[in-house]
């Protein structure tokens, strides 16, 4: 036995919490050729099928790529600081897939370990989470290898599961789940099947030992020097959550904001002095594989990757973790 | 809403332009009652704002006893430091913190202290001194090696001299060969070399090397030699931040972040991390 939706039903149910005034967020195909999870004012821009996984992700929704801390105005020399907007509307996320969801509790741990950053933890609880989990995947998914899978619920408040019929299999996980999906499922006596999910591909346990044995190695010089070094890796991987925290204004006034960054950028790390520790591009590579497979779960007991393959899909020149795993595989065993 | 973000507005009481491109700045919350409740251990570091321009990270370089203000120093280097640069007394500028780990000072009562520092990590080194010098019964020998580029490139030159005049103080200045003036009276060289030279006794000593990495690089087989163990040798790092809270992101040495597990660490500390800096 089982709960399900039909596909209809799905999205009248989205045009209701439009309706209610909610923010809804979910995949969209924005032109031929490129989906991308971004706000929905229609149901008919959802996309539940078709498509593998988005080439941004949702953390954007917890997490803006640009976000105002507070700003400031000076009145002659008197000096205003005023407050950013901090509370913030309830937003259902809806289709996420299985992967960019248990991003989320994994962000959880950075934004709140001894500092809390509420500007999260807000967005955070105003936002529902539903999953939508994975018939297929391609040569860039590695779920599997990062302790995850197509259906695993992890940071889902409920999932959806394809099933006959142009029907989802509704699971919820959380009150959350339950109170988004209450009546307007329907019972049924079939349930979705199983997805399989990639083959694993690597060993997490034996990358993180490989990270801590080999910080020199030749991966770190050769195989990793054709990064450009452009951060589109890390501006669509879930996780990847380095921040800059900027002043735009004058000196008369303007604002404090949170931007995204990233390792891959010469003067994330660049002193004062003019020196730089991580000077090279391999060594940028170099902590950000370092940061995801072994200091993230030294200091936070999870892997910062769920395998979703985008910083392999999006990378110009065909690194991404994926390759750079592989190139450290043909280099020493894994 | 609690936003760890957002700085506290400090008046600024006093600028004292130390060379001619570093500047220390005193300054005090203009919220009265926090002047009363802040504190911080010397070591510790905080951001800094200049509004309109951004935030840089800087020691807290004044002692953890002095409870109406703190200080902070800079070198004219960057966006934010150009704007600090043209601060005057009364204006505002943004503080928080304080951030990190600190000078395990207690540790330190009974021994004798060796303090080296090169250019610009006076500061960092000048707030241990003014604590230990106004706790100078807890602490036994102290030296202090501090060298820069030029004469007119030491930083506090005038507290070098007062430090002097306490007992059971030695203070070594040098410059850089080629950096001396036709009145200088310290040493000329090198601040490992000086440091040799100087003949400090090592017996039952803390050291604390503060530099650029090159300075700390030569000073390691100098304390080796006179004996001091990697634990007993400190150092304070300086990597980029920007949110000194452990989230941002850029700080780490390896595994270490340095606004959490330090700016403070050892050397025997060091030695088991990755050379990522």
């Amino acid at each position: 036995m089982s709960e399900v939706i039909s596909a209809s039903a799905l999205r009248e149910l989205m045009r209701d919490w439009l309706r209610q005034g909610k923010q809804v967020f979910g995949p969209r195909q924005v032109k031929p050729g490129l989906v991308l999870y971004t706000r929905l004012t229609d149901p008919e821009q959802l996309l539940v099928s078709g498509f593998i996984h988005p080439s941004n992700s949702p953390k954007e929704f917890v997490f803006p790529r640009h976000e105002v801390i507070y700003s400031y105005r000076f009145e002659g020399k008197d000096l205003q600081l005023l407050d950013a907007p901090d509370s913030f509307p309830e937003q259902i996320v809806l289709a996420v897939r299985p992967c960019d969801a248990a991003a989320l509790p994994i962000l959880d741990k950075l934004f709140n370990w001894d500092f809390q950053d509420e500007f999260y933890n807000r967005r955070r609880q105003a936002t529902t989470v539903v999953t939508l989990a994975c018939l297929s995947h391609d040569d860039s998914c590695f779920c599997t290898s990062v302790g995850l899978g197509p259906a695993d619920p992890r940071g889902s408040d409920a999932m959806l599961l394809p099933a006959q019929d142009d029907e989802f299999e509704v699971r919820p996980f959380t009150e959350k789940g339950e109170a988004s999906f209450s009546g307007v499922t329907r019972t049924s006596s079939k349930q979705a099947g199983t997805p399989s999910g990639p083959a694993k591909k690597f060993d997490a346990g034996q990358v993180r030992t490989y990270l801590s044995e080999n910080f020199e190695g030749p991966i770190w010089h050769d195989e990793t020097l054709h990064c450009l070094g452009c951060g589109a890796c890390a501006y669509t991987c879930p996780t990847c959550h380095c921040f800059d925290i900027v002043d735009e204004g004058n000196a008369a006034g303007g604002i404090r904001a949170k931007n995204w960054d990233s390792c891959q950028f010469p003067i994330f790390s660049l002193h004062a002095s003019g020196h730089n520790p991580r000077s090279t591009q391999p060594q940028r590579q170099r902590q950000r594989l370092t940061h995801k497979f072994q200091i993230y779960p030294e200091k936070f007991g999870d892997i910062l990757c769920t395998g979703c393959g985008n910083c392999t899909r999006n990378c110009p020149v065909n690194l991404g973790v994926l390759n750079v795993l592989e190139a450290m595989k043909n280099g020493q065993p894994l | 809403m609690k936003n760890i973000y957002k700085p506290d507005p400090m008046e600024v009481l006093e600028v004292r332009r130390q060379t001619p491109d570093v500047k220390s700045v005193k300054i005090r919350f203009r919220e009265k009652e926090k002047n009363q409740n802040f504190s911080f251990r010397v070591g510790q570091f905080g951001c800094f704002s200049a509004f309109g321009y951004g935030e840089s990270t800087f020691n807290i370089c004044s002692s953890s006893n002095w409870k109406d203000h703190l200080e902070f120093c800079f070198r004219k280097t960057g966006k934010v430091t150009e704007a600090l640069w043209r601060i005057e007394e009364g204006d505002t500028v943004g503080f928080r913190g304080p951030y990190g780990n600190s000078y395990p000072v207690e540790q330190w009562e009974g021994r004798n202290l060796i303090f080296v520092g090169g250019g610009i990590a006076m500061p960092p080194i000048r707030c241990a001194i003014w604590y230990v010098l106004e706790n100078r019964a807890r602490y036994g020998d102290i030296s202090v090696v501090y060298g820069a580029r030029t004469v007119a490139d030491l930083a506090f030159a005038d507290e070098l001299e007062q430090w002097a005049r306490y007992d059971r103080v030695r203070v070594v200045r040098c410059v850089d060969p080629g950096g001396e003036t036709s009145d200088w009276k310290g040493e000329v060289g090198f601040v490992p070399a000086v440091l040799e030279r100087s003949q400090i006794s090592a017996g039952n000593s803390i050291a604390l090397v503060i530099g650029p990495p090159i300075m700390i690089k030569y000073t390691l087989p100098v304390l080796d030699k006179m004996g001091l163990a990697p634990n007993d040798i400190y150092t304070s790092l300086e990597n980029r931040m920007k949110c000194g809270l452990g989230k941002c992101g850029r700080c780490n040495v390896g595994p270490a972040y340095v606004c959490k597990e330090g700016p403070v660490f050892t050397m025997e500390q060091i030695r088991h991390l990755p050379a990522d800096f």
